[in-house]
């Protein structure tokens, strides 16, 4: 005669269980992710331009330590961006996609911090450097979530000043 | 401070999306590539160029392309368009010209070469691709300044003449070039692919002058610099516009 399964390991088991099939249950289509992602990027992205507004033109002009307070609140921006849209529930068919993107996203947010550590340190060739790497991964990152046809979320030189 | 100083040519693409930079609005991909010509440039005063474009329409599912009623191309502000003393084309000698007879009378307004592939849809018949061969002239639409765009496909016979306008307006992309493509150009505003190179040099009362100049403004002790160089806006007839822009670097010489 089988002896019964205590009470707890069956509770845990169903615990588990619904942990297990939870996030295929919520997950997201695609649209979803995108507009949900996108309500995020809007306001950091405009946030960005207005911070990052004439820091070309300070570099230009070699004022380099307000380069530098430029790219530092953009880095920030950059950051909460990625903190909060990270934890956004993915579709499932997507999710080795959009782990390649966050890859890259979090380089990009690697590179703004070192351009700005660079400026401060008035390094203006080590922050040239970085900047091309900073261009080139924003490019690759985009062509990783093409198919999701983001706007906001993607990215564009143009913002950076 | 000059950025730029450009000159066009378009030139046609194999099969398949151009590379560059892409943006995806709904099923529809638009890509654009460029770069300037030579890369080294002075840091204070602006010298010759030339720009070379490469851009494209995708579908995804490869289902014919939407008709595009407008095409913008923006170029830096920075930039210098010249065409003081430059000949310039009239649209009327290059109606109905094959590439050859356009060039023989045309040849001194030339600015720029290119090729372009373009979807044709006839009723009854499957949408089937052809290539063309661009020459651009510098030339007037009206009273305005304009790159007349001269358009030969040998199969099956066909000549497309289109101004895209010059003009200059505020915001990064301050020199423009605008077409607007009327129901009249027929199957033709479905385009895939193109490319062009837009670069002409020449003599004016004894000065050397070019079409499309550029500096690289960027510090003493920085090698190299990077500037928005184009950006490409499509409207198509539905009246929803999908563009995409590219970043390139120039070297200090």
């Amino acid at each position: 005669m089988s002896r019964p399964i205590p009470i707890t390991l069956l509770l845990l088991a169903v615990a588990l269980l619904a942990a297990a099939t939870a996030p295929a249950a919520e997950a997201p289509t695609r649209d979803q992710y995108v507009e949900r992602l996108e309500a995020v990027c809007k306001p950091d992205a405009l946030a960005t331009q207005r911070v990052m507004k004439g820091a070309r033109a300070d570099i230009r002009a070699e004022k380099l330590d307000v380069a530098a307070k430029k790219f530092a609140k953009a880095t920030a921006i950059f950051g909460s961006t990625v903190k909060q849209i990270s934890p956004a529930p993915r579709p499932t068919a997507d999710r080795a996609r959009l782990g390649k993107w966050f890859v890259y996203l979090k380089r990009q947010q690697s590179y703004l911090a070192q351009i700005t550590a660079q400026l401060r340190q008035d390094h203006a060739i080590k922050a040239q450097r970085l900047t091309a790497r900073f261009i080139h991964n924003g490019n690759l990152a985009n062509n990783v979530v093409l198919a999701f046809g983001f706007d906001w979320c993607s990215f564009k030189f143009s913002r950076y000043g | 401070m000059r950025l730029l100083a450009v000159s066009i040519l378009l030139v046609s693409l194999g099969s398949g999306l151009a590379a560059g930079e892409r943006s995806r609005k709904g099923d529809l991909i638009v890509s654009l590539d460029g770069a300037i010509s030579p890369l080294a440039l002075p840091r204070d005063r602006a010298a010759p160029i030339a720009v070379h474009l490469r851009g494209g329409l995708q579908r995804v599912g490869g289902e014919l392309l939407p008709r595009v009623t407008r095409v913008e191309l923006g170029l830096p502000a920075q930039g210098v368009l010249s065409t003081k003393g430059l000949p310039t084309c009239s649209q009327r000698l290059l109606r109905d010209a094959k590439p050859g007879e356009a060039l023989a009378v045309c040849r001194t307004a030339l600015i720029g070469r290119g090729r372009l592939e373009a979807q044709i849809r006839i009723p009854r018949q499957e949408p089937f691709t052809i290539s063309a061969r661009l020459l651009a002239f510098n030339g007037r639409a009206g009273k305005r300044r304009a790159a007349i765009l001269h358009a030969y496909a040998p199969q099956p016979p066909t000549v497309v003449v289109l101004p895209f306008y010059v003009s200059r307006q505020p915001g990064r992309f301050g020199i423009s070039l605008t077409a607007n493509l009327p129901r009249a150009l027929g199957p033709w505003p479905r385009f895939a692919d193109f490319e062009l190179t837009l670069t002409r040099r020449y003599l004016f009362q004894g000065e050397r002058r070019s079409y499309l100049s550029a500096s690289c403004p960027i510090p003493e002790r920085n090698t190299a610099g990077f500037f928005s160089l184009a950006k490409m806006t499509l409207t198509l007839a539905n009246g929803r516009g999908i563009s995409t822009g590219i970043a390139r670097s120039c070297r200090a010489r």
